[in-house]
């Protein structure tokens, strides 16, 4: 152990990024558990994981997106518009096949978003926002901007097979799993990190950037699509005003998670209690009587708190 | 420590990395604070400066990343900090009046709406000069100035600081090249360690005292490597008749098994664009290409890797390394899809492994923890590390584009040591260089670019520093 290792700078260096995070879990997890009553119960917790459910199939492959440098805004529409065609094409077809079409829509949603990043090379920023306003108003004129009543499509979003814990949350589970495996143990993992590190070093190296960015895009997609038929599922309904907003909870709960907005830094389990943090703080404002409005305060707060103490902790690292 | 720069005089600050040189120079220019100790500027003492007061106090510094605003204009640039105004407005005739003034004192005629971004590098290195020089500049000090100069930007830029002499100023000029020595400075320092080992006029000393008092023990002159009796069997990369447009033409150019060719040109000679064909960076105009086992052409990096080559830029932060991502996944990057079980999932106990394959055989100097940043290891180290990719993935052809700028004397040594021993075990090395002593010390046959052509082929006992020199002016 050297001088710098030691004292209360060398202790905070030497912490693993996680682990404030985790303190901050914990801390917020005793806060509420003595304020209400309810908080620490069974049922509460699975209040939790279902409210971040479909936040959270999105955000996963969102890190994966974002340790290569790589936004993808567009969340909160492709779900909806995802909700939409499914909900529409049900009316009068077969539901498999309302499913089948509705995914291969936010397919193309991402292939659209892929091509323009890396093809013609627009910004991800821009390319993504510009389908954020294009998709959303396109739902609403699928939608005629009426919310559609789904029957018989239930399973997906409320059946409960064990514990009481509802198939969001294990669908939730295994995409989180899915993606550690791919940025872990994956030359596509590695790859991405690479490409957010460095991109000219990663070109020099031989990975091919642009192939590997453009399926991250539609990986995107793909868990909209996920997660657009889990909230259709959940209300048995499908509207154009589905996740509105969501890019922030998702950028959010990644930012929150270590992931460096200029790519190279970011872990799923990262995400995961970044997931939880905000899962727990809504909840618990909830249940403690706050009143909602002042939940996109806290949420936006946590943010800034978050990503400043960060920077504090690398300045002393220094 | 102690140093003085007296007015009207050049004096060469020289050290291998991490000698002290910048943390000097940053104390002087009020970046950071001494310890202890004081500086006396023109009679008075200050204990310590920051940077508002160093300027104040004229002192100027010109340093080796170009700190311009590229997207603004030449005036702007110039004038940049400091722009005249009335009442709040700026006022724009004022700015370019009193930029054109300045560049035309300094001898040079640029556009002046032109945006610097625009500029060649010795261009904007005026710039810089031009802006640090307004109001009373009593010090300048240079940071490896030429280190991105073409040969005749050189001569300019050395034209230049003779002037500003003459008008009295004090000129600290911190390089790595000992040839500049004699021909820009007055004196000389050398540090080492933090202290200052040697120090006098700049005629007094010769190339061998310099370099024994940087890395402290007795190294010699440039010398030839001991000949070898080696006749390639086969041709691992070879350019016939190939062109680039812009760039280079009609070149004739081969890489056998176990030699070292060393492709030496100024900047701006076209080598730098050889080099990126023959590692399918850059598309040829016409001719041929052939890497390996007779396969024609290349399209991009990936191609090139798996042929066979192995690439190491010229600006390793800037293509070379992944700064933020650990020492063993920077070394087997190219090697992932050998590595990963069925060519997909990869585990970091094999990067570890391939890590420690080449931590000794390169003596890297580390804490042999393959989860170390890259970013953390001295410049010297991470070209290793950066050398070791290309080993790991069983490259038979290396291109090493200028393999040791900015690379530490004892660095610098151990690296040439494995090149030739890769050489030795039938790699073929291509080196393209603009450093001359590198080719004398490196390689068993040089070709020198001028203009885009090749000018001389050299061997054996012909590759000398007189005669590269003449062939990269185009003298032949």
């Amino acid at each position: 152990m050297t001088d710098r290792d030691r004292g209360f700078s060398g202790l905070l260096r030497r912490l693993p990024e996680a682990s404030a995070l985790i303190v901050f879990l914990i801390a917020e997890t005793i806060f509420f558990s003595v304020k209400s009553e309810f908080f620490l119960a069974w049922d509460n917790w699975l209040n939790i994981l279902t409210a971040i459910s479909v936040i959270g199939i999105i955000a996963a492959p969102g890190t994966l997106l974002l340790t290569a440098g790589q936004f993808d805004l567009s969340v909160g529409s492709v779900t909806a518009f995802t909700a939409v065609i499914m909900a529409n094409l049900a009316l009068s077809h077969d539901t498999s096949l309302a499913v089948a079409v509705a995914v291969a829509a936010a397919i193309g949603v991402g292939v659209i978003n892929g091509f323009l990043v890396t093809v013609v090379g627009v910004n991800a920023l821009i390319t993504t926002l510009g389908t954020l306003a294009a998709f959303r108003g396109l739902s609403e004129v699928i939608a005629k901007g009426q919310t559609v009543g789904v029957e018989g499509f239930e399973t997906l979003g409320t059946a409960r097979p064990v514990w009481n814990i509802p198939v969001p949350v294990f669908v939730l589970i295994a995409v989180l799993i899915v993606v550690w495996v791919l940025m872990r143990y994956t030359v596509y993992g590695r790859a991405m990190y690479a490409i957010g590190s460095n991109p000219f070093a990663a070109r020099l190296v031989g990975v091919r950037s642009r192939r590997f960015v453009f399926i991250g895009f539609v990986l995107s997609a793909a868990a909209c699509a996920l997660g657009g038929l889990v909230l259709t599922s959940q209300l048995s309904v499908g509207s154009p005003l589905f996740g509105t907003g969501m890019e922030l909870s998702v950028i959010t709960a990644i930012v929150l998670g270590g992931a460096s907005l200029s790519g190279g830094r970011g872990s799923v389990v990262g995400t995961a209690v970044g997931l939880m943090i905000i899962g727990i703080l809504n909840n618990g404002l909830t249940l403690t009587g706050v009143d909602p409005f002042w939940q996109n305060v806290a949420r936006g707060a946590l943010l800034i708190g978050a990503v400043s103490f960060d920077r504090l902790r690398a300045r002393i690292g220094e | 420590m102690n140093l003085d720069a007296t007015g009207g005089s050049v004096l060469a600050l020289l050290g291998e990395n991490g000698a002290g040189k910048s943390t000097l120079v940053k104390i002087l220019a009020g970046d950071y604070e001494a310890d202890a100790g004081s500086i006396e500027i023109a009679g008075a003492t200050h204990r310590s400066l920051d940077p508002v007061a160093a300027r104040r106090q004229g002192i100027r510094m010109i340093f080796q990343e170009l700190a311009a605003a590229p997207d603004l204009s030449v005036a702007e640039n110039v004038m940049l900090g400091q722009l005249p105004s009335r009442r709040g407005f700026v006022s724009w005739r004022a700015v370019r009046s009193a930029a054109a003034k300045m560049l035309s004192e300094l001898g040079v005629d640029l556009d002046l709406a032109a945006p610097v971004s625009s500029l060649r590098v010795a261009e904007r290195q005026v710039v810089e000069i031009a802006r640090a020089l307004l109001g009373e500049a009593r010090c300048l000090i240079l940071d490896e100035p030429t280190a991105a100069l073409s040969y005749l930007e050189v001569e300019r830029l050395f034209a230049f600081l003779q002037r500003l002499r003459e008008r009295g100023v004090a000129i600290i000029y911190i390089t790595h090249r000992l040839d500049e020595v004699a021909r820009v400075a007055d004196r000389v320092h050398v540090l080492r360690d933090g202290a200052s080992v040697l120090e006098g006029p700049a005629g007094a000393y010769g190339r061998a005292e310099l370099v024994s008092a940087m890395v402290g023990k007795a190294l010699g002159e440039v010398q030839r490597p001991a000949p070898r009796e080696h006749t390639p069997a086969t041709t691992l990369l070879r350019f016939e008749q190939a062109a680039c447009q812009g760039a280079f033409a009609n070149l004739d150019l081969e890489v056998g098994d176990g030699e070292v060719v060393g492709l030496y040109g100024r900047i701006g000679s076209g080598t730098a664009e050889v080099a990126e064909a023959a590692f399918g960076v850059r598309r040829l105009t016409s001719g041929r290409l052939e890497a390996r086992a007779g396969g024609l052409g290349l399209h991009g990096p990936a191609q090139a890797i798996q042929a066979g080559i192995g690439f190491l830029p010229a600006d390793r932060q800037r293509d070379g390394a992944f700064m933020i991502r650990s020492v063993a996944e920077n070394l087997s990057a190219p090697s992932w899809s050998r590595l990963a079980a069925a060519r997909l999932f990869i585990w970091s106990e094999s990067e570890a492994a391939a890590y420690a394959r080449w931590h000794d055989v390169l003596r890297i100097r580390s804490r042999n923890n393959p989860k170390q940043t890259i970013g953390t290891l001295s410049g010297g180290n991470q070209q290793k590390v950066l050398l070791g990719r290309w080993l790991e993935s069983r490259s038979r052809v290396l291109v090493l584009v200028e393999p040791t700028r900015g690379v530490d004397v004892g660095a610098r040594i151990e690296i040439y040591g494995s090149i030739r021993r890769l050489s030795e075990e039938g790699v073929g090395v291509l080196v393209v260089t603009s450093d001359h002593e590198e080719v004398v010390q490196l390689v068993d046959r040089a070709v020198v670019m001028s203009r885009g052509k090749i000018t001389a082929r050299l061997d054996g006992d012909e590759i000398t520093v007189e005669r590269l020199a003449s062939a990269a002016e185009g003298l032949a």
